[in-house]
C-alpha cells in the first residue's frame, strides 16, 4: 500500500489488529499480515487482546495436528509459558474462553488432576480420554465386567467366531483361562481376517477343578507363614480350622 | 530335606510306628548317614530299642544300610530319606486303586504289604486267604490258589516287586524282618550306589510256589492252646519253595498309573470322553514300552489305536483321524503327531501334559486365594513371561489402583517376582524397566512346601481333636467294650440298653461332631496328597529334562 504513509499505516493496522480483523505474522523478511476471515473475526469481539493472545496459543496446537496425533491438546502451564502472562491473567482467561465456548477443558486420564484445553469443536483423543473404556475418566469396570460375562456367553453357544474390536476383552478372556485362540490360516479378503491370518476363539471349560490344597482352610490362610505349633497361631487353636470343620 | 519335609515325616512316623521310631528316624533325617554308635550317642536310647526301631525303618524300606565311608573294615552305616517316608501318606490311594484294578483280594494284597514292609508271598497269600476267609459265610472260605493268580497277576503289571538282597552276603533273610547286621562285621567291598529292586533281572518273576488249601477262619478260645503248639510245628515244616524271596510294593509303577488317570481325566473335562478314551488306550498301549522318566510315549500308529481301541467304543476309522487331529491341535499339547507312516503317527507328551497340569494347579491356588481378577493377572504373566506395570493394566483391563494393589500382594505372597533392566549402569530407579515375571519351577517348588506344611498342621490338628476329647473316647470304648461281652455271654435287652445309657445324649452328640471331624480332616489329607503328587510328578520331571 505505497500511497499511505507509515505512520497512518501503522495506525490502521493497529486499529485492525484491536478488532480482530487482521492476523499479525513474523517471516524470515518481516512482518506479514493477513486478513482475517469474517467467521474468525466475530468469535473475537468483545475479547481483549491477552485472550487473543491465549487462543492463538490453544490454536496453534490444533495447526500441529497432521504431524503429531495426539498432541491437540495443551496444559494450562505450557499455555502460561507460551503467552507469559502471569497465572492468575491466565485463569481468568481461560475461564472467560470456556464461557464463551471458544475452548474446553478435559480432565487428562494420565493424571487426573491436571486440566487440559483444546479447541472447542475438536474431539478429544485416545490417550487422553482413554478410548471405549473411559466415561468422565473413570475406568468403567462394570461395563468392561458385563461385556467379559456377555462375550463368554455368546461365544459359549458359537463355535468359530471372528471379532474385530471387542478383541481386547476376548484376550481378557483367555487370561481368565475360559476362552482359547486359534490362528488359522485364512484367505485374505475373509471377513475378518488380517494378513492373511485368522483369529478363532473357542469357549472351553477349565482343565483341572479346583486343586486340593485349596479345600483345606490351610489353602487359603492369611497367616499361612506364621503358623506355628506351639505358637499363638497354631493347628490347635486354629480358628479357621474350627469354622471348617463345624460347617 | 527342608524343615517342613522333616516335621511331616516325623508326624507319619510317629503316627504310624510309635515314639522311638519316630525319634531315631528324625535324628536320622537330620543328620544323615551315621554309624550305630553314633545315633546311640546322639539319641540316647538304650542299644536294644534302637536296634529294634532300625529293623522298623528297614523292614519297611525306608532305612538303608551300607558299608561305612572308611571302606570295608568301618562300621555300617544308616541312612533314610524323605521320599520313602512321605509315601506312606499316599497308602490309602493305593490300597484304592488296587481295589479298583483287582478287587478285594488285590487290595487286601496290597494292604498287608504295606502294612508289613517285606513279606514272601506264601505268607502273604496265607494271611490275605484268611482275611478274606473271616469275612465270607460260614462254610466257605478262600481259596489259595485264587489269592495266588491275585498276586501273580499284580507281579506281572509290575505293581509289586521283588526286594533287592542286602548288600551283603549275610544270613538268608526269612519271612520275618530283615536281621540286624551287627557292627564290626567284615563286609565284602561294594560299590558306593545301592542296588535298587529293577536293576536285578528276576525282579518280576514270580516264583514256583507249591501252595494248596484253603483259608483258615479265626478259632474260638478253647481249641487256641493246643493248635497254637500244632500250628508251630506245621509252620516250621511246612516250606513253600520260596524262602529268601520277599516282596514289596513297587510305589514307581503305581505313581504311572496316577499320572495316567491325571493325564485322562485333564483330557476328558476339557475335550470329551471319547478323546479321553483314546488317550486311555495310547497310554495303555505304552505301560510297559515307555520308561518311568521319558519326555513322552513311544509312537503309536493310528492303525494300532484304532485296532486297541475298546470294542464297546465303536468309532469310525476317520473319526478317530479327526479325534487325533483335535488333539493335536490343542493348545494344552497333551498329544504330538511324530510322524506320517502307519496313517500318522502320535505320542503323548507326558512332561508338557504335566507342566501343563501343574500350571493349571498354580493358578487354582491363586485363584481361590486372591480372587479371580488377581487370577487373570497371574495367567497373564505366566503367558506373557514380562510385563511393566503399565502394560499388566492394559492387558488385563483392571484399573491401575487395583492392578497395582493385586501385584503387590502377589509379590509379597512371592508368588510374582520383580526383573530390573537398567537402561544405564547404576541401576537408577527412574531410569530402569521394572518387569513382573512368573516363574513356574520356584513357585511350584514353594507351593509343594507349602502343601507339605498344610499337610503336617491337618495331622496335628487330629491329634490335638483325639486328645481333647480322649476322656470321652476311653468312655465309649470301655462302654462297647462291655457291651460286647455283655452280647456274647446273651444278656437280657434291659441290660444292654442300661449300659447303652451310661452315654448321655450331649456325649453321644459330641462323640459324633468328633467322629465328623476326624473324617473330614483326613479326606483333607487325601486331597492335599493330591495336590503333592501332581507337583512331585512335574518337579521331577523338569530334573530329568534339565
Amino acid at each position: 500500500m505505497p500511497h499511505l504513509d507509515p505512520q497512518q499505516r501503522a495506525l490502521a493496522i493497529n486499529k485492525l489488529l484491536s478488532l480482530g480483523q487482521l492476523d499479525l505474522l513474523r517471516n524470515s523478511s518481516g512482518l506479514l499480515y493477513r486478513m482475517k476471515d469474517g467467521q474468525g473475526a466475530s468469535k473475537m469481539k468483545g475479547s481483549d487482546n491477552q485472550e487473543k493472545l491465549v487462543y492463538q496459543v490453544i490454536e496453534a496446537q490444533e495447526t500441529k495436528k497432521p504431524l503429531r496425533e495426539s498432541c491437540v491438546w495443551i496444559w494450562s502451564r505450557d499455555i502460561r509459558f507460551k503467552s507469559n502472562l502471569p497465572l492468575t491473567e491466565v485463569n481468568k482467561i481461560l475461564k472467560n474462553l470456556e464461557s464463551k465456548k471458544l475452548i474446553k477443558a478435559v480432565k487428562s486420564v494420565a493424571a487426573s488432576k491436571k486440566k487440559v484445553y483444546m479447541l472447542y469443536n475438536i474431539q478429544p483423543d485416545r490417550s487422553v480420554t482413554g478410548g471405549a473404556w473411559y466415561s468422565d475418566q473413570d475406568f468403567e469396570s462394570e461395563f468392561v465386567e458385563v461385556l467379559n460375562q456377555q462375550c463368554f456367553k455368546f461365544l459359549q453357544s458359537k463355535v468359530d467366531l471372528s471379532m474385530d474390536d471387542i478383541e481386547t476383552i476376548l484376550n481378557t478372556l483367555i487370561y481368565d483361562g475360559k476362552v482359547e485362540l486359534t490362528v488359522i490360516a485364512a484367505k485374505e479378503g475373509t471377513v475378518g481376517s488380517v494378513d492373511g491370518q485368522m483369529k478363532l476363539y473357542r469357549g472351553v471349560n477349565a482343565v483341572l477343578l479346583p486343586t486340593g490344597m485349596v479345600r483345606t482352610p490351610c489353602g487359603l490362610c492369611p497367616v499361612f507363614d506364621d503358623c506355628q505349633e506351639g505358637g499363638e497361631i497354631s493347628p490347635s487353636n486354629c480358628i479357621y480350622m474350627t469354622e471348617w470343620l463345624d460347617f | 530335606m527342608t524343615a517342613q519335609e522333616v516335621r511331616l515325616c516325623g508326624l507319619l512316623l510317629q503316627e504310624h510306628f510309635g515314639e522311638m521310631v519316630e525319634k531315631v528316624g528324625t535324628h536320622l533325617l537330620k543328620s544323615g548317614a551315621q554309624n550305630l554308635r553314633m545315633i546311640l550317642h546322639e539319641t540316647g536310647i538304650s542299644l536294644d530299642l534302637l536296634k529294634k526301631s532300625l529293623c522298623v525303618l528297614v523292614q519297611h524300606g525306608a532305612c538303608v544300610f551300607s558299608s561305612g565311608r572308611k571302606g570295608p573294615g568301618s562300621p555300617t552305616e544308616y541312612r533314610t530319606s524323605c521320599d520313602r517316608i512321605l509315601r506312606i501318606l499316599r497308602y490309602p490311594r493305593y490300597i484304592y486303586t488296587a481295589k479298583t484294578l483287582y478287587g478285594d483280594t488285590g487290595e487286601l494284597i496290597i494292604e498287608e504289604l504295606l502294612q508289613r514292609g517285606h513279606m514272601t508271598m506264601s505268607s502273604t497269600v496265607k494271611t490275605v486267604a484268611d482275611r478274606l476267609t473271616q469275612n465270607m459265610e460260614d462254610g466257605r472260605s478262600m481259596d489259595y490258589n485264587d489269592v495266588s493268580n491275585s498276586f501273580s497277576n499284580l507281579v506281572e503289571t509290575h505293581f509289586l516287586q521283588r526286594c533287592p538282597p542286602p548288600p551283603r552276603a549275610g544270613p538268608k533273610e526269612s519271612a520275618t524282618p530283615a536281621p540286624h547286621p551287627v557292627p564290626g562285621t567284615p563286609t565284602p567291598l561294594i560299590s558306593t550306589a545301592l542296588p535298587t529292586a529293577e536293576s536285578f533281572p528276576d525282579c518280576y518273576k514270580v516264583p514256583h510256589v507249591t501252595l494248596t488249601g484253603r483259608g483258615k477262619r479265626p478259632l474260638s478260645s478253647e481249641d487256641v492252646d493246643d493248635q497254637r503248639n500244632s500250628k508251630k510245628a506245621k509252620m516250621d515244616s511246612e516250606t513253600h519253595g520260596d524262602e529268601g524271596i520277599c516282596w514289596q510294593v513297587n510305589f514307581e509303577r503305581f505313581h504311572l498309573h496316577f499320572r495316567d488317570q491325571a493325564i485322562i481325566s485333564a483330557v476328558a473335562n476339557k475335550l470329551d470322553q471319547t478323546s479321553s478314551e483314546i488317550v486311555r488306550t495310547m497310554l495303555r498301549m505304552s505301560e510297559v514300552t515307555t520308561s518311568p522318566s521319558a519326555t513322552c510315549t513311544k509312537p503309536l500308529s493310528a492303525n494300532e489305536i484304532f485296532r486297541s481301541l475298546p470294542t464297546n467304543y465303536n468309532i469310525a476309522r476317520p473319526i478317530l483321524d479327526q479325534y487325533l487331529t483335535l488333539l493335536v491341535d490343542d493348545p494344552m499339547e497333551f498329544v504330538g503327531k511324530a510322524g506320517e507312516s502307519g496313517g500318522g503317527m502320535y505320542v503323548v507328551n507326558m512332561h508338557r501334559a504335566l507342566a501343563n497340569l501343574a500350571r493349571a494347579t498354580l493358578e487354582s491356588v491363586v485363584q481361590e486365594r486372591f480372587g479371580s481378577r488377581s487370577a487373570r493377572i497371574f495367567r497373564l504373566l505366566l503367558r506373557k513371561r514380562h510385563l511393566e506395570q503399565k502394560q499388566v493394566e492394559d492387558f488385563a483391563m483392571i484399573p491401575a489402583k487395583e492392578a497395582k494393589d493385586m501385584l503387590y500382594s502377589l509379590l509379597s505372597q512371592n508368588l510374582v517376582q520383580l526383573q530390573e533392566v537398567p537402561k544405564t549402569p547404576d541401576y537408577a530407579p527412574s531410569r530402569t524397566f521394572y518387569l513382573y515375571t512368573v516363574n513356574q519351577l520356584p513357585t511350584a517348588r514353594m507351593l509343594l512346601q507349602n502343601c507339605y506344611k498344610t499337610v503336617a498342621n491337618l495331622i496335628e490338628r487330629r491329634l490335638y481333636e483325639s486328645k481333647e476329647s480322649k476322656r470321652l473316647l476311653e468312655k465309649s470304648q470301655r462302654i462297647e467294650a462291655i457291651l460286647a461281652s455283655l452280647q456274647a455271654s446273651g444278656a437280657e435287652p434291659e441290660q444292654l440298653t442300661e449300659v447303652e445309657e451310661m452315654i448321655t445324649a450331649p456325649e453321644k452328640q459330641q462323640l459324633d461332631a468328633l467322629r465328623l471331624h476326624i473324617n473330614k480332616l483326613d479326606s483333607a489329607e487325601n486331597q492335599v496328597d493330591e495336590t503333592i503328587f501332581l507337583i512331585e510328578s512335574y518337579v521331577n520331571s523338569t530334573k530329568t529334562t534339565s
